[in-house]
């Protein structure tokens, strides 16, 4: 490496360094062990064709959702029917389509919403240390305290009627078409719920990040060369801080779904005739023993997708964690 | 280590009341009104404005939030949880009547997760790297992902119609039955990958430090490296999993406890969700927060015992 210092400016021209000195950075090293890691390529995979689907499910789907086929309900796969359908003759497989989008819409905005949460009030904890500090250490143990599922569930259900009653009185004063159908806030509380449910995560891991950062001596070195406040966070502890975070969003992502299919199973997320794979799954569960394609296919479904997810979420934790490096 | 314990303690109680203040907040914003199901379950006309502000008064429904709130935490401590909207019956008859039975499948589930994630997670970490280490992840990782309500209809979708192994197990006879072997196992594999994965990853952690390479270079068999020096201390990080462990527990036999229909805490936790019974899922809620929240103050009181390093402050 320090051979082109001592290098005498005649001969310059003839030595052919660039090409033994690759660039190795740290996501480039990433990178490489990522796609070395044949699940993680398969995660990715899968990952790619979920989110393929729920743009484009809409458009590629054969019918509508709610189309019902009443000539021909609860049938086997078939060249019309890829998934056969349901008890009520809808297509499985467009279902499944309109369900992928729900899942990914909750699942990404959810993550979304708590990890910019979680950035700002653990960054804010990190930073300002004593009793906000503590504060919000305590707000973040209570909330992992209650186990998801019921926290997400408990929010759920009981903000539901109130925010669709307050919906429909300001529909009723102010004719605004956009609270004309209410169905869409079904989405908007459960993105709610999975936000309060996994804003904590990220809040402590922001946050123990900071804390181990900031007494290194880089970010010493650029306090005492006197890098203003923000931009040492910006550009040195936010890009340090990235790993975790980035593995902690793909899990969240599958937790997302799990969850988002988990309330609309107990009838308290995206409510019938909209598809979710959790309420497909629950709709169908009473007739497993004699029509248990209807069961099969949203679970594998669910299970593939978030399995998927969960093995990108291991590649990328491998990739970017110096410590399991193993060549 | 008295004041330890003690600090500890006194860390748990707020947020027991923290927990409580959040869910009956909750419970408040909600459209359940017990004056109004009350009256209207007379089915006397009774239901009116005037009767109900009348019978508000008489329980003191019309009292500032926070006296209410106070009322209903002493209830608690008397064993008076409300009744469900649902059948009217008491919500702590429900909870004690369902609890024991989801205890003993929750702790033959933990026993359980132990007794195989542990020699997983050390057999994985031991051989790194090679098939048996992917094929123990990523089979693990595959039935912490699918939620019971996928695996129990495809498994029972397999050994039932497919292979024709078993009937269907339905009820409760006890932890020891036959009929609890399909809902313990199905319990053991959500919190499963969490242990494997926890204790694979803290053997490599202990691996890497120097005591070990020391260990190795004076000879130990590999046997005796793994069981004095990389087991001990990868426990550690093993024991502190045990609330997330408890956690799983809970939320798999929500889902699980229906499908095989056994009379426990899960399925009236279900059935107070499904039928949006709101004093039921206040209490079922309570209920699990304080046992998540008892078992992480447990362990933080065993934390210090394993681990002589942990400063014991407060």
């Amino acid at each position: 490496m320090t051979q082109t210092n001592a290098e005498p400016a005649g001969t310059g021209g003839a030595v052919t360094l660039p090409e033994v000195r690759r660039q190795r950075s740290l996501w480039g090293d990433a990178l490489r062990k990522l796609v070395r890691n044949r699940l993680a390529v398969l995660g990715l995979a899968i990952t790619s064709v979920l989110i393929f689907g729920a743009i484009f499910g809409p458009a590629l789907a054969p019918y509508s959702y709610t189309q019902q086929h009443l000539l021909r309900t609860a049938e086997l796969p078939s060249g019309d029917f890829w998934f056969g359908t349901d008890e009520i003759g809808r297509d499985m497989f467009s279902r499944i389509l309109y369900g992928a989008r729900t899942a990914v819409m909750v699942a990404a905005i959810s993550t979304l919403i708590s990890v910019v949460l979680g950035m700002v009030i653990g960054a804010a904890a990190g930073y300002a240390g004593g009793w906000i500090d503590s504060v919000i250490l305590r707000v973040t143990d209570i909330t992992m305290s209650m186990p998801s599922i019921l926290l997400a569930a408990l929010i759920a259900a009981t903000v539901k009627q109130p925010v669709i009653n307050w919906a429909k009185n300001v529909h009723e004063q102010t004719g605004f078409p956009l609270f004309a159908d209410v169905t869409w806030l079904d989405l908007v509380i459960v993105f709610g719920g999975l936000s309060l449910v996994f804003w904590p995560v990220y809040a402590r891991l922001i946050r123990g990040q900071i804390l181990s950062l900031r007494e290194k001596e880089f970010i010493e070195a650029a306090r005492a060369s006197g890098i203003p406040a923000l931009q040492i966070a910006m550009r040195h502890l936010m890009p340090n801080a990235l790993g975790p975070v980035i593995v902690q969003l793909t899990f969240s992502f599958s937790a997302g779904m799990v969850l988002e299919s988990s309330l609309s199973y107990l009838g308290i997320g995206i409510q019938p005739p909209q598809a979710s794979w959790g309420n497909m799954i629950s709709s169908n569960i009473g007739s497993w023993s004699y029509r248990p394609w209807l069961v099969v296919v949203p679970s594998l479904t669910l299970a593939i997708a978030t399995l998927g997810v969960n093995f990108l979420g291991d590649g990328l934790n491998d990739a970017l964690n110096p410590r399991s490096s193993t060549k | 280590m008295l004041k330890y314990f003690a600090s500890r303690m006194a860390l748990a109680l707020p947020t027991l009341i923290a927990v409580l203040f959040i869910t009956f907040s909750l419970i408040a914003v909600s459209p359940f009104d017990p004056v109004k199901m009350m009256l209207a379950a007379a089915e006397m006309g009774l239901d009116n404005a005037e009767n109900v502000a009348r019978m508000r008064e008489a329980l003191g429904l019309d009292r500032p939030f926070l006296l209410r709130f106070t009322d209903y935490v002493q209830g608690l401590l008397i064993g008076d949880w409300g009744t469900s909207i649902n059948g009217q019956r008491d919500v702590w008859r429900m909870i004690e009547n369902g609890f024991p039975v989801s205890a003993q499948l929750g702790l033959a589930a933990a026993v359980m997760t132990a007794l195989i994630g542990i020699p997983l997670g050390i057999l994985a970490a031991v051989k790194q790297n090679s098939w048996i280490d992917y094929a123990i992840v990523a089979v693990t990782l595959v039935l912490r992902t699918m939620p019971v309500y996928v695996l129990a209809p495809v498994l029972l979708i397999v050994l039932v119609l497919q292979l024709k192994v078993m009937t269907v197990p339905r009820g409760w006879e006890g932890v020891f039955s036959s009929k609890a072997i399909l809902p313990i196992l199905l319990l053991t594999f959500g919190p499963l990958a969490v242990v494997v994965r926890q204790t694979r990853q803290a053997v490599l952690d202990v691996v890497s430090n120097d005591y070990v390479r020391t260990a190795r270079a004076k000879g130990l068999s590999d046997y005796l490296v793994v069981a004095r020096h990389i087991l001990r201390n990868a426990l550690i990080p093993i024991v502190t999993i045990m609330g997330f462990v408890t956690e799983g527990l809970i939320a798999g036999s929500i889902f699980m406890e229906s499908i095989f229909a056994i009379p426990g805490f899960g399925s009236v936790s279900e059935a107070a969700f499904r039928g949006f019974d709101y004093p039921v899922i206040m209490g079922v809620t309570i209920v699990s927060s304080v046992l998540v929240i008892l078992t992480n103050t447990i362990i933080d009181m065993i934390y210090p015992v394993l681990d002589p390093r942990v400063r014991l402050e407060g």
